[in-house]
């Protein structure tokens, strides 16, 4: 007994060294970032994840964007990955209090937070990947992948032999379903006769499922295909290469993935939107509304295959270039589905 | 009383090894344990988000303990949990104490469904509960994206909760009710008959019968009141801290608990400090990673460590 409270008298002391040496450590460091203040404050943004930034899918691709941050507008940069729900206002309260000019939640799942921080913290802004939610310093990033989604629903019917296609989906979002309906409707701009089948796997990882969805679409006459499956799209490309039945990237640009096969990818360039985000509010112009990207802006593109391009009737790559400028433009407003 | 100064040194050493990890990433190890604490509990902002994460420790540690004393081994707090908030959801239209009772109820039920299944087919509660963990994911999954889905049905998430817990200060009434919750799991374990026998049942099933007692139903009624008090956790961080439901909703409290219950060595007063300790290690490890980038997960790096060193010590003890 007597030895256990000698050693966890020791462990206290060794444990409390640091904590008196603390306090000097929290008066140095702002301290510092006050004297910066002065002369030149450091632009300083923040990202809140819902996952681990290692996950090679939505949350890398956020750490990403903060990476150009901070490369192509010197910025400081932090990032918490919360674990929990507590930890999302605790986060953004933080960014606030130490008054960074930019905090981003990645995920709808942080308006509430972003919110009420937002009216603690007036001199932060607060952005959410996705949402609905508008306050004074408090905005949503919105992206349009169905800009380009819309003109591969045009490529297919103009292209097509069966006046058929195919969509594979992983889990029915509103987010996916939305670039489903752009493909529809540009396919229905050119041929409203045009058929369009789709069929949800119920998840993103299952290559096998996605693959056999994606031959029952071809056996019932599909002869163009566009995924929105992630990971598991490598399964509809199996599945076009080997019957030979041209088909769509996207997200990002997937072209070289089965370059005899895939006409073109619709990419969504997300870090890109982070960057134009944070030189926006760096510029102080910053507008309390949903910020939208789109291909007027350049964050999504349609990706061609430049080796199956020759192979398209030069009138269907003259048309969806012209309608790519009229999008660009905003004479033509693609159809949102939700 | 030894026992705990054992686990309080575990809990140190934790800490220390922890410190000792940040050569890994290069940082001075003071430097991490000094962010630590001024991150977990160096300012009023500090610590209320210490405590806003200790409530549910708390209350899924005392789960965890009050099931492991009956000799119960019911993992299935995240499950409880979710159930809970659940209900505590559906109740919320009724007011908050409406909504917290459902919530203990339905933590109960979920709870109930593995003694269920140990009664019926003397399945072993360590899977049942774990496998209704994952069921209970997947029924709130179901509900966010289906019928509980917010009115506006664009994110896969409900509309705020009808009902929501007062605040206190910067934290909620969350806190009085989780211990309140804890010295009454003390006084039920240790100043009750019901307590006796449930402690006999899980010292020795086989005395505690041979005593008098009813096995089966004591271990059924700790199964409930294990239960009730993960229910009551999720139901709390519903009306307190999210006021919505979504799919990442119960965020590993359920098993947390599993930590927090063995760093207090079940002992229902000292799971407050236990929940406290593991509330200001996730609190400190957020700003960790805030200001030194070093990963928030070193807050879960703390709890293996701490059981680890906590199974070594009863390991070199039984040796003896």
């Amino acid at each position: 007994m007597k030895r256990a409270v000698l050693a966890f008298a020791f462990l206290v002391l060794a444990c409390a060294k640091p904590e008196t040496s603390a306090p000097a450590n929290t008066s140095t460091a702002p301290a510092a970032t006050r004297g910066a203040a002065s002369t030149s404050k450091p632009f300083r943004v923040g990202l809140l994840t819902p996952g681990s930034i290692n996950d090679g899918g939505w949350n890398a691709i956020a750490w990403e964007g903060m990476q150009r941050i901070q490369k192509e507008l010197g910025a400081e940069i932090s990032h918490q990955e919360t674990k929990t729900p507590a930890e999302f206002d605790e986060g953004f309260r933080s960014y606030g209090a130490k008054k960074f000019d930019l905090a981003f939640g990645h995920g709808f799942e942080f308006q509430d937070a972003a919110k009420k921080a937002g009216a603690e913290y007036p001199d932060t802004m607060f952005v959410t990947t996705s949402g609905s939610t508008v306050a004074r310093n408090v905005a949503p990033m919105r992206f349009r992948l169905e800009e380009a989604t819309y003109l591969l629903g045009v490529i297919a019917a103009r292209e097509s032999k069966t006046g058929k296609a195919g969509l594979v989906g992983g889990i029915n979002l509103p987010s996916i379903a939305s670039t489903f309906e752009a493909f529809k409707a540009g396919a229905h701009s050119v041929n409203p006769k045009f058929e369009v089948k789709e069929i949800y796997t119920g998840n993103f990882d299952d290559l096998g499922a996605a693959k056999v969805a994606t031959l029952s679409l071809i056996n019932a006459g599909a002869d163009f295909v566009f995924h929105q499956a992630n990971e598991a799209g490598r399964g509809v490309f199996q599945a076009c290469s080997e019957r030979k039945i041209r088909c769509f990237g996207s997200n990002k640009n997937q072209n070289d993935l089965a370059p005899d096969v895939i006409v073109a990818s619709a990419v969504l360039d997300v870090p890109g939107a982070f960057v134009r985000m944070a030189k926006t509010v760096r510029d102080k112009q910053f507008k309390p509304e949903i910020q939208m990207f789109g291909m007027a802006n350049g964050i999504v593109t349609l990706e061609w295959n430049e080796k199956l391009k020759g192979t398209l009737a030069p009138a269907t790559v003259a048309e969806v270039e012209r309608l790519e400028a009229q999008i660009k433009q905003g004479a033509l407003q693609v159809p949102l589905g939700f | 009383m030894k026992r705990l100064l054992i686990a309080a040194a575990a809990a140190c050493v934790a800490l220390l090894l922890l410190a000792l990890s940040a050569l890994a990433f290069g940082h001075d190890p003071r430097e991490l344990l000094a962010i630590l604490v001024r991150g977990s509990v160096g300012s009023p902002f500090a610590i209320a988000g210490t405590l806003l994460k200790s409530v549910p420790l708390l209350l899924t540690g005392l789960s965890v303990a009050i099931a492991f004393r009956a000799g119960v081994w019911n993992i299935g707090g995240e499950g409880q949990f979710i159930a809970g908030a659940l209900a505590g959801l559906l109740g919320a239209r009724y007011g908050v104490i409406v909504s917290l009772l459902a919530a203990m109820l339905a933590g109960a039920a979920w709870a109930s469904l593995a003694t269920a299944m140990r009664l019926w087919r003397n399945a072993p509660e360590v899977l049942t509960t774990i496998l209704l963990n994952f069921i209970a994911i997947h029924l709130l999954g179901w509900c966010v994206n289906g019928p509980l889905q917010e009115r506006a049905a664009q994110y896969p998430q409900t509309d705020a909760a009808a009902a929501t817990l007062p605040a206190l200060g910067s934290v909620h009434f969350g806190v009085v009710l989780a211990l309140a919750a804890s010295i009454g799991s003390w006084w039920l374990l240790y100043r009750t008959a019901e307590g006796l026998r449930l402690r006999a049942t899980g010292l020795n099933p086989s005395a505690a019968r041979w005593a008098g007692i009813r096995v089966s139903a004591q271990l059924a009624r700790a199964m409930a009141v294990s239960g009730a008090a993960a229910g009551l956790a999720g139901g709390i961080e519903l009306l307190g801290v999210t006021h919505r439901l979504f799919e990442r909703f119960a965020a590993g409290y359920g098993y947390a608990g599993i930590a927090v219950a063995l760093l207090a060595q079940l002992h229902p007063l000292a799971v407050v400090a236990s929940a406290l300790f593991f509330g200001a290690l996730t609190t400190g490890a957020g700003e960790l990673q805030r200001t030194a980038g070093i990963s928030s997960g070193v807050a879960t790096l703390g709890q293996a460590v701490v059981i680890l060193v906590l199974i070594g010590v009863d390991y070199v003890r039984t040796r003896r």
